[in-house]
């Protein structure tokens, strides 16, 4: 029966593989039976190898966890954030002059527009966020190094957001310098005064 | 060599004559194209969504959110399964020499397949969904599905033992794994307990549903769009390329080392997440392992074409089936890639990922159905193909749409990964604002739509140049074949184990059950019976009425399947979104909802980020918050009123889930949920918005967006980290 398949068979044989064909045939498929790729072999060796050489590091030899890495590089960043925050926090006003003076204003709108206009609205008029253009203010006192401050710290119980992780230091300066001119403007459309009023 | 039962006179064999029920095949065939064509024309629509919101069109059905599991379920469900259905019906009698089981089975199947696929296609799109990806229909589906499934099986086993071929061929082999994994899987996943007809919750909740989703999720590509279709790889290529499979040996290893492996590496979906380690490292290192196996696969199948490739140039079907074992041996090696966990921290939540996907999809599952239609539709209709010439242009297309696909999506991944991460040396992000890092790769969605368009269209000449085929096809007289009846003289003495278990169908089956079940019970069965599987936090509570409402808004628009509701402990995630998430966090979440993909940005820390106005504009029209984003708007929300009346209902099922809501919590839910609805709408109101939207769903679902992630980070600093070692 199986010689008769293999010489009657009517596949594409080569003559190199007709002594790796077997007797066997379902639908007139036949297989062949060709040694496994050494290659093949070798590289899933390796695999096995290398997937359980990485288990037992990880779990059996006290290899880093994932939050032990994370909480290294993560700590690490934090130090540099805490650095910057503690030389940045207070406001100076030297360095605000001399971003008033560098055009400070017209780079601040577009800071402005990139990032505070959503809540704030067009020209300070308010919208989430309270009205830049009246005389009433919630946690800021209208001065440029309050406003500063808000900027910098933000505010999580009103949903203003600590800038000073996303800005950078002159970002921050230029946007106080924009929005200090709103001061009483009275925008026409604006939002109902919040906070208390301050006179100067 | 002569029988070993030379002895057994030959004229005590019963010669037997019969047919093959082929009609069931054509019928399988048209369903494939059919819906292939409408998978397709609904991957094309969402991807365009993706380039430009406002194909979105504004209504609930045709939004993104809803449209996106209808593609994935028709493409896999739908075009492959009706794809595989036919394959097999068409193999299984050959290899078998044996006519289907059943015919009434094989048309209650059939017919019992595409009433699924309608009902899918009718529920999808109304919003109903568990929420699980791949998984999205819901339970009284689900039990059709399973009734259907077991249909197919008797059908399939009762062919067995009727057969008249003592061995069963390797495509068997994979025909039976698959037929018993996607039982195990649907049924295992499927767990839910029902609220109404169209509603239940999963019975898991938090990592346990995570882990479960993608046990069930990695193994539908694993036993859905991978084993079946190397099965059916097994039968066509031979046949097509008129050659020998090249290693019967290889065959053995790996199918049995595929069929072992494969189940276990679910959790590389899950790395960086608060999935217990041991489970991540298990899910990654066995995909690893997996690659050979699967490379087997690919080997076996081309080099059956070894010294026919002149045949390749020229026959459609078989260059088609070659593309395929290539597009598979590369997706198949850039999963393993993938699943390394350094590589994943950058890939994942990308759209690296949908390009992996659509690598195995478009170029392993679409080129070689086109390469089995192309050799069944001549031989079923009893013709030749009507056009080589349309052939060859439909796989350009195809080839080259598939191309402009992964190739913008590895892009688009890539840079936006890399733009997700970027910190200046004060430790800042330098695109902390997530749309930025979505307006740099629209573009790449504009490519990859206009790729998928490319794939689309030659679908579409594949239809025709099939059905122009079938159209010149004569009918015969049906084919009759004859066989010996099974005896004594196909017992081979002295056969290898193997080959002697070849001749033992259901022992067979018994033992790739028993492969598939180790992998799956291990990662599994710790997380349903330890109660110190996750730490617990106290701090923790459950859901009031009204944010449970609006996490069924959630749920139904789908939002899962573009924000995720996880914090990675990955450092740029952490500044960009606030404290890595805890599995503690999710211990209510019936199902977990950490999505798979961050079209837009994570939400497990969004509740109280934003004020109620935010969201209400943002639900309304997300450009008037976030100029260039592409989310679509949802104004439907802002007129649909909340249906109180189930709320009850859905609180007890919660409880049943083990949700600690009390009787009392559940009686007054609904007052609960106006009183809360009226406080919000109270503060929107402060801002102009009129009164009439307390009683909108809009309100209940900035409820829930703002209770995300609240208890924890509101946590007093020193409980964070205590475990509660026993609590109830």
């Amino acid at each position: 029966m199986s010689d008769s398949i293999k010489k009657e068979t009517k596949l594409d044989v080569k003559p190199d593989e007709q002594h790796l064909l077997l007797d066997h045939a379902y639908d007139d498929i036949q297989e062949l039976n060709h040694p496994l790729p050494s290659w093949w072999n070798v590289t899933w060796g390796i695999t096995i190898v290398f997937a359980i050489g990485y288990f037992v590091y990880y779990q059996f030899m006290k290899g880093p966890t994932l939050r032990d890495e994370f909480n290294q590089e993560y700590s690490k960043i934090v130090a540099i954030q805490e650095e910057f925050r503690i030389q940045n926090s207070a406001f100076n006003q030297e360095y605000y002059a001399g971003i008033t003076s560098n055009d400070g204003v017209t780079k601040g709108a577009v800071v402005y527009e990139n990032n505070c206009l959503p809540c704030h609205n067009e020209n300070g008029k308010g919208d989430i966020g309270p009205n830049l253009t009246d005389d009433h203010w919630l946690i800021a006192k209208s001065t440029p190094e309050t406003i500063y401050n808000v900027v910098f710290n933000g505010s999580e119980e009103n949903g203003m957001p600590a800038w000073a992780e996303l800005l950078t230091k002159d970002e921050i300066y230029q946007a106080v310098a924009y929005v200090s001119t709103f001061k009483n403007t009275f925008v026409k459309g604006g939002k109902e005064p919040q906070g208390i009023k301050i006179e100067d | 060599m002569s029988s070993p039962n030379g002895s057994v006179p030959a004229s005590n064999r019963r010669l037997e004559t019969f047919t093959y029920d082929d009609q069931i095949v054509k019928w399988f065939v048209i369903a494939t194209v059919i819906w292939g064509a409408v998978a397709l024309l609904l991957g094309v629509t969402v991807a365009f969504q993706l380039a430009d919101w406002r194909v979105n069109l504004g209504l609930p059905w045709t939004t993104f959110g809803r449209l996106r599991p209808l593609h994935t379920n028709a493409a896999i469900f739908a075009f492959c399964g009706n794809a595989i259905f036919a394959g097999i019906y068409y193999s299984h009698q050959r290899l078998l020499k044996a006519r289907l089981f059943n015919d009434i089975l094989s048309r209650v199947h059939f017919w019992g397949w595409q009433f699924i696929i309608i009902l899918a296609a009718i529920t999808l799109p109304l919003g109903m969904t568990t929420g699980k990806e791949y998984a999205e229909l819901e339970w009284p589906i689900d039990i059709l599905i399973t009734l259907i499934w077991v249909v197919f099986a008797v059908n399939f086993f009762g062919t067995i033992v009727r057969r008249r071929e003592r061995h069963i061929y390797v495509a068997i082999w994979f025909y039976i794994a698959t037929i018993i994994t996607v039982a195990v899987l649907h049924i295992v996943n499927s767990v839910e307990l029902p609220v109404t007809l169209t509603k239940s919750y999963s019975l898991y909740s938090g990592v346990q549903d995570a882990l479960v989703q993608w046990w069930y999720g990695h193994n539908a590509v694993a036993f859905f769009l991978t084993t079946p279709f190397l099965g059916l790889m097994y039968y066509f290529v031979p046949k097509a390329a008129n050659r020998p499979v090249y290693s019967y040996r290889l065959s053995i290893i790996h199918f049995w080392s595929l069929v072992f492996i494969y189940i276990w590496a679910g959790p590389h979906h899950l790395l960086y997440t608060t999935l217990p380690e041991w489970a991540q490292t298990l899910g990654m290192v066995f995909s690893v392992a997996l690659w050979m196996p699967s490379w087997g696969g690919m080997i076996n199948g081309l080099m059956t074409l070894r010294g026919v490739w002149d045949k390749v140039r020229t026959e459609p079907g078989l260059r088609f089936m070659a593309t395929s074992l290539t597009f598979y041996g590369m997706s198949t090696f850039e999963g393993p890639l993938l699943s390394i966990k350094s590589v994943n921290s950058i890939a994942h939540f990308t759209d690296w990922i949908p390009g992996h996907v659509h690598s195995g999809t478009i170029g392993w599952n679409y080129m070689l159905i086109a390469g089995i239609l192309f050799y069944l539709v001549p031989k079923l209709w009893n013709t030749e193909l009507y056009s080589k010439r349309l052939a060859n242009i439909q796989f350009w297309l195809a080839t080259v749409g598939l191309l402009f696909y992964v190739i913008s999506m590895l892009v688009a991944g890539i840079t936006q990964s890399l733009m997700w991460r970027a910190m200046d040396d004060a430790g800042r992000l330098i695109y902390p604002n997530f749309i930025e890092t979505v307006i740099k790769i629209v573009p790449m969605y504009w490519v990859r739509a206009i790729g998928g368009t490319l794939v689309l269209i030659s679908f579409i000449l594949m239809i025709i140049n099939l059905y122009r085929t079938a159209k010149k096809g004569k009918s015969g007289p049906e084919a009759v074949y004859e066989a010996y009846a099974l005896d004594d003289y196909s017992l081979e003495a002295g056969a290898a184990a193997h080959r002697k278990l070849e001749g033992w169908p259901m022992i067979f089956a018994v033992l790739s059950l028993i492969a598939i079940l180790v992998g799956s019970a291990i990662e599994i069965v710790p997380s349903l019976m330890s109660d110190n599987y996750i730490t617990k936090i106290s701090a923790i509570k459950p859901y009031s009425p009204l944010e449970l409402y609006g996490r069924d808004v959630y749920i139904r628009e789908g939002c899962y399947l573009c924000h995720s509701q996880t914090v990675r402990a990955i450092p740029h995630e952490v500044i960009r979104y606030g404290k890595a998430s805890e599995a503690a966090e999710f211990v209510y979440d019936h199902p977990f909802q950490w999505g798979s993909k961050r079209t837009g940005p994570d939400l497990a820390r969004v509740g109280k980020k934003y004020p109620h106005m935010w969201h209400y504009k943002h639900f309304y029209d997300p450009r008037e918050v976030t100029a260039g984003s592409i989310m679509p708007n949802y104004k439907w929300l802002f007129d649909k009123k909340i249906d109180y009346s189930t709320l009850p209902k859905k609180m007890a099922v919660m409880k049943q889930l083990g949700v600690p809501y009390t009787d009392d919590e559940v009686v007054t839910s609904v007052v609960n949920a106006k009183a809360q609805a009226v406080e919000i709408a109270g503060e929107l109101a402060q801002s102009g918005v009129p009164q009439k939207i307390v009683e909108m769903e809009v309100v209940a679902l900035i409820s829930y967006m703002q209770r995300l992630g609240v208890d924890y980070t509101s946590m007093p600093e020193e409980e964070a980290p205590v475990a509660e070692a026993d609590v109830k």
